[in-house]
Parts: C-alpha cells; structure tokens; sequence
C-alpha cells in the first residue's frame, strides 16, 4: 500500500492518524484565493520533486512508489481514479494566456495513470476511471475483476486527486462547503471540506495468499442513483444497492460487518442519504461507522483508495477511526458514529464512495481469509444488439452514405443535427458532450428492438465535458475568480454525460466512465467485459468526444488544423451464450512505450483467432503517424495476414473517440458480410463469414474483435 | 420593483436557457421553483450567483434561499431590499 494525504506522506502517516484523529483541515496554500472565498481544505504539506510534472502525477507516483517498495517487478496492469487529471497546470496556463499545446501534454484525467506506467516501467493495460468521487473505489473494483478474469496477476490500483480551482469553487458554486470544515454527520454540518491525495495498493490474485498480503479485497459493488446529476437519492437507494451488491459479491453476512468506513463527506444530503440506507440495511444498530472526511478531507477521486488503506490498517491495528469533527450527532440521522479512536478487532470492513451522477462503489475489504476456492465463472461474449454513431456527416445511416460515395465523414455535426432526437427541455442544461452521448445512447437502444431497457452504462471520453470545462473556466478567470457556473462544474465531470444517459433509461446498475485519450473506447470495453457479469441485461457501451475550438486544438496533438472533427459510437449489448447477433470482444491492451516486443506480443495473442478475421480496421492516431504505420507494417508482414487494411481516421476524421465510430461501421460491414468497394481501393471485401479486427495503434495497442 | 421583475424575468430565461418559456409567461407570485417552468435546485445555485454578480446580493444559506425563491416577487424583493443602491 502506499499514501499521500493531508495527515502526511506515507501509510504510516495515516496509521498515526487512525490512532488520534487529529484534524488535518487548513488554509489553502496551493494558489491564491480572494479573502471572500477562503474555506478550509485538506491541503497535503510536502515537498515534491518537480515543478514541471503537474501536482497529482507527483501525488500518485509518490504513492506508486511506497506501494511498489517491496515489488521485485513492475504490476501487469494498472487501473487509477482520477477526476481532475493536470486541472491544477492547466488553470494557470490558461489564465496566462499559453497556447503551446506542449505545455499542456499532461491535462487529461488519463495522463496520470500513463505517467505512472512510464516511471514504474508498466506495459500492461492501463485503465482510468473517472466516476467522480467514486473514482478510487471503482478502480479497485474494476481491478480486481481484471485479476479474477484472469487477465493479470499483479494491478496497481488506487486514485488521485491534488486540489484545483475548478473543484474548490465547483464545490464553493454548489453551496456544498462547510465555511468551519466538514464535521460529518452533525447536526450543525453545512458540507464538505475538499482535499487531495493519492492512495494505491498492489493486488494479487490466486487461491493460496501471498505470504507478505496486508488483507484481501473480498468483494465490491457499483451501482448508480440514476437520480440526480449532483444530488445523491434522497432515501439512499443507490448507495443501499451498491452496498448490498458488494456484501453478496464477498458472499458474506450483514453480522460479518465489523466497521463501515462511510463516504460521510459532510453535506447536509449526503450524510441523510447515507443514514438512511446503513438504518434501512443494518436497521438503527449498524456495526460501528465512522467517516474520515472530517479530518482528512474529501479527496475526490483519490477518496475510495485513502479510505480502502485506511481499511485495512483499521484491520492490522485493531483499530477505528474517530469521526472527527462531529461532536454533536444529528438525531435526523439515527444513528451514532465513532466519535473517538475506537480499539477493536476488526476482521470486515465496508467502505462506501459515492460521486456525482449517483456513481456508487462499496469495497469490502478484510483480514486475510484461509485457502478460497475460486468458482470458475463462465465468460460470456458481449453480442451487440444496436448501434449508432455521430460523425462530421451524421447518423450512422448518412455516414456509411457518404463513404459508399467515396467521401469521407469527417467535420462537426451542427448542435441543431446532434439534438434531432433529444427533448430541448430535457436537455437545456447539457453542451455538446452530454447531447451527444444522450443521442448515441437513445439511438443505439431505439436500434436494438429490446424489450427491456439497458440497466447499466460504460463510457469512454478522450477529454471529457470540454464545453462545460472551458465556459467554467472562462468565467471564472472574467471574474476575478469570484463567480462560476455550478451548473457547468456539475457537467464538466467525465461521468456526467453517462449519468444523463443512466437517468433517461433509469439505468441502476453500475455506470463507469473510462478515460484514456485514443484508446478511450477501448477502455469501455474492457470495463464493460469485466464488470457486466454474467447477467443477460441489455446495457449501453459507448465512447464519444466533442471538438472544442479553444481546447481542442490544445489538448488533443493529433487535432489537424482544417479538419476539425468530432463524434462517438454507441452500441447496445448483452452478454449471451446464445449465438445471435454480433460480438465485439477486447482482444488486447498494452503500452507502446519502452515496450519494443508489443506486436510480437499482440501477434501471439491472436495466434488461435487469425481466422476469424478476414478484414483489419487500423487506427492511428496523427500525432503517432509514424510510430503507428511502423507498427501496423511489422504486424502485416510479421503475422503474415493477408487482408485488406483499412486505415479509418482517414475517414472519420481525429478525435480521441474515432475507434468507437469505426466499431459501429465494422459491425455494419461485418452484418452485411463485406466492406464495399469505396474502402477498399475498388473492390468490395467479402468477409466470406468473418470478423473485422480494430486495431488501435501509436501510444498504445489495442485490438478488438468484431466477429458474426 | 415592476422594473426588477421585468428584468428579472428576462434574466431568469436567459441564464436558465429556458428554451420553451418566454420572459412574459413567468408570473411573478407562481412557485418558482418545482414548478411548471421547470426550475430545480441546480438552478436556483445558478440564480444564486447572478444575484451576487449583477446586484451584489448573497444568499449563501439554503434557509434564506427557501424564502427568496418562492416566487419571482419573493426574489425581486430580496434583491430590492438588499441590493446597495436600489431603492424602494
């Protein structure tokens, strides 16, 4: 395990803290705030190493690097949470008026986990997940499905979060900072204090435990409100669900509980909603409970691994954490927290995170557990059962029109064409991202046929809100940062867009944004693959990223000047041992940095599947032009595949999400059995029963099979 | 403050983007907020901070912010009364 917080660097820090539950919560000193708008934060105070590397890479490579101490070899994979990626960097550049996209090269949310796989010399696959405040949990959930799927043996997973301007007058805009410091379940409680932080902790699955094992993850659950873009369910039914998926995930009792490490951030909606599901799940004499939020802070997405560490020493020392801050219980929430440090065994432990856009994730975390035998779990192929997509010529009707012309469908879809399907009441609130995943989604399922309606909801997004984020940004700079828009800070969080969707359809099962520059869609099938389960719900996995013209250009390299695009794909899906329909499957997921034997590697990878394909869809990414066309040679003449290749962003245009677009069109292609004429040189290719492989290449290589 | 509420109603479709509704179709002692134009909590944040950017008004407590936006002459008069510079 490893730590950063506001009690200190180092898990040892935190464990001094379990011990006296001192508060943690002062002035902010990171950057400067007008005398009306001082509040106190959890502000970590350490000296880190760079001043060119943004504050949270440094937070998490410091956590990275505790974790790893005793690690003879880098992790096989990583999966980190984390809301506000290089935000902090990017505020002051922007405010000084920088326009050299370099100095921008670690804005996105997904750079921190790619930075870290860079300095731990990682090659494996690496996987943001951007769920708001509940990022950190749903990482470690995501990751330990990928270790029980067996798709690695060793993860490192946490979150991270370094405060910024954004989240600290987000917050400030939305009323929901306590001016005193958050004191969580008091009756007196006026909101949350926010933090930063990183946590991670090194995973290991297998029957037997590894000798030098801390505690185990037992379990977890997600689930979503599908309620409320900021506020949690007012009777806490999301929260109670994820609660009680992640105790039948752990196959454990209600009285195996000795202690709820709460998501208790302090707001007056969040502690009620919370209370009301620990009385409607445990009744009115839950196990002991306490939130940490009062002396350490919410650190947002980091907040769920702080919280999984602090887990397990609770565990190691026998010991509770005080709820500090809180002095006098509210009797609205009838129940009583521990008030002071409380001496006992503690064996199970359940810690609760919950975010905007009613994004809720429980781990159950535990002592060491004897010799488990693992159930092998039958892995079901996701089958698409509709899809849509938006490109710079429409829908996915009028993009296929415009490449059997031999054009392209590269551009920007007028707002007036991306909201054909949407209700202008609906969705008067939301900008160019949100319409855009709401109208994929809506289409995608009105595609499918399906009776029922999709119950959960993965999300891949390059750069997230971008609209919300620059008009929040952009006012608040006007104004001297004195005044913002809450409702744009609530819409420039990643899962919002996927929290709309999730509240059309009333989707409550889990809902997970996923972001990670050009393999962001990638991502979601990843996710999707491992976190579905075996259920045969319908569910929407999609990707999509709108064209900004003031961050665009900044942010994305392989944005080209007189090109500008944008758009998505959306599939509806179910996982379904019944051969019908198509499938789309995540065939392979690795770094390209510092990892010279990656297209060796893809290439036995699919050594057994060669036959399934008969077509190849290859991604590069503008700014890899180079790297990817070298990659994609030495994959042709290498695996000695004979089949057209088709080179997509030529056609769709560059933007991060391009891959979920060219997802859509394979499984057109692949239902119609060839790939017309216009794409391939002349000559219609007859897929003669076979799949089309997308491979994504440059940075990283992917590759996802689609197959009849 | 017949003036204020004209002007609020105009800012009110305006910083709401309430597409469907027209300034003049806001009644001024209609439920502003839950009812039918659509109003919510997040939206009362935004108000929130129109107030305080164009009349230098604060209303930073979910207490004071029930009664202001009860209704549009409820908020016209809060802003009259404590707006530095508008007069009765």
């Amino acid at each position: 395990m490893g730590a950063i917080t506001p009690a200190g660097s180092g898990v040892s820090a935190l464990r001094e803290f379990l011990k006296s539950g001192t508060s943690f919560i002062g002035d902010l000193h990171l950057f400067p705030v007008s005398q009306e708008n001082r509040f106190p934060v959890g502000e970590i105070q350490a000296d880190l190493e760079s001043d060119t590397i943004p504050r949270t890479h440094q937070l998490a490579l410091s956590a990275a690097r505790e974790a790893l101490k005793h690690a003879a070899n880098p992790p096989d994979a990583l999966v980190l949470g984390v809301t506000t990626g290089g935000m902090l960097t990017t505020e002051t550049l922007l405010k000084q008026g920088i326009s050299d996209p370099a100095a921008f090269r670690f804005h996105a949310t997904g750079s921190v986990a790619e930075y870290l796989e860079e300095e731990l010399g990682c090659k494996g696959p690496v996987l943001t997940v951007s769920t708001a405040c509940s990022s950190g949990a749903a990482a470690i959930k995501t990751a330990a499905e990928m270790l029980r799927a067996g798709q690695a043996k060793q993860i490192l997973a946490g979150g991270a979060d370094c405060l910024c301007r954004l989240t600290c007058y987000g917050f400030k805009s939305l009323q929901l900072i306590d001016p005193k410091g958050a004191k969580p379940w008091d009756q007196q409680r006026r909101g949350m204090s926010v933090a930063e932080a990183s946590a991670l902790v090194l995973l290991e699955a297998g029957e037997e435990s590894p000798d030098n094992a801390l505690a185990e993850i037992l379990g977890a659950g997600l689930s979503c409100d599908a309620y409320h873009p900021s506020s949690p369910h007012p009777d806490g039914d999301g929260a109670l669900a994820a609660m009680t998926a992640a105790i039948r995930d752990a196959e454990i009792s209600l009285s195996d509980v000795d202690y709820i490490s709460l998501h208790g951030t302090g707001t007056p909606d969040n502690d009620l909603s919370e209370a009301k599901a620990l009385v409607r799940l445990f009744g009115e004499h839950p196990p002991r409970f306490s939130s940490v939020k009062g002396a350490l802070g919410h650190s947002l997405a980091a907040s769920g691994a702080v919280e999984a560490v602090i887990s397990v020493l609770c565990t190691q020392l026998g010991q509770i954490p005080a709820n500090t801050g809180c002095t006098l219980p509210d009797p609205a929430l009838k129940t009583v927290p521990a008030l002071q440090p409380v001496k006992a065994e503690v064996e199970t432990v359940l810690s609760n995170s919950f975010g905007f856009g009613g994004n809720n994730a429980v781990l159950v975390l535990g002592t060491v557990r004897k010799k488990r035998t693992v159930s092998e779990k039958k892995h079901l192929p996701l089958r698409i059962l509709g899809q849509s997509c938006i490109t710079g010529a429409g829908r996915l009707g009028e993009s296929l029109e415009k490449l059997l012309a031999g054009e392209n469908c590269k551009g920007i879809l007028s707002p007036a064409d991306l909201s054909q399907n949407l209700s202008p009441g609906a969705v008067r609130r939301m900008k160019r991202l949100p319409r855009m995943v709401l109208s994929l989604a809506i289409s995608a399922f009105e595609q499918s046929g399906c009776p029922e309606k999709p119950d959960a909801v993965y999300m891949g997004t390059g750069w997230g809100p971008l609209s919300e984020t620059h008009d929040f940004l952009t006012r608040l700079f006007a104004s001297d940062e004195k005044f913002t828009s809450p409702t744009d800070f609530i819409g420039s969080v990643h899962n919002a867009p996927a929290g709309h969707a999730a509240m059309h359809f009333g989707a409550r099962g889990p809902n997970i944004t996923v972001t990670g520059g050009d393999s962001s869609f990638e991502q979601a099938l990843m996710a999707a693959d491992l976190l579905a389960g075996n259920r045969e719900n319908p569910f929407l996995l999609l990707a999509a990223d709108e064209f900004h013209s003031a961050l665009s250009p900044l942010f994305d390299p392989s944005v080209l000047e007189s090109e500008y695009s944008d758009g998505g794909g959306a599939f509806c899906v179910k996982k379904s041992e019944k051969a019908e329909g198509i499938c789309i499957s995540p065939l392979f997921f690795e770094n390209g940095e510092g990892n010279p034997e990656i297209i060796s590697s893809l290439i036995r990878k699919l050594e057994t599947q060669q036959n399934d394909f008969a077509a190849i869809m290859a991604g590069i990414p503008a700014a890899f032009r180079e790297k990817g066309e070298d990659q994609l040679q030495e994959f042709v003449s290498l695996a000695k595949w004979n089949c057209p290749v088709a080179d997509y962003r030529k056609w769709t245009g560059e933007f991060a999400s391009a891959s979920a677009v060219a997802a859509v069109l394979s499984s057109a292609f692949v239902r119609a059995g060839e790939i017309p004429a216009a794409l391939c040189m002349g000559t219609p290719c007859d897929l003669k029963g076979k799949g089309i492989l997308l491979l994504g290449l440059g940075k990283f290589v992917t590759a996802v099979g689609i197959t009849p | 403050m017949e003036n204020l509420i004209k002007e609020l109603k105009v800012k009110i479709v305006e910083v709401l983007n309430l597409i469907d509704v027209r300034p003049e179709d806001i009644r001024p002692d209609d439920q502003l907020v839950g009812g039918k134009l659509g109003i919510d909590s997040i939206d009362v944040l935004e108000l929130v901070m129109m107030i305080e950017k164009d009349y230098s008004v604060k209303i930073d407590n979910k207490e004071i912010g029930a009664k202001v936006f009860g209704s549009l002459r409820s908020m016209a008069a809060y802003i009259q009364q404590n707006a530095p510079g508008l007069a009765n």
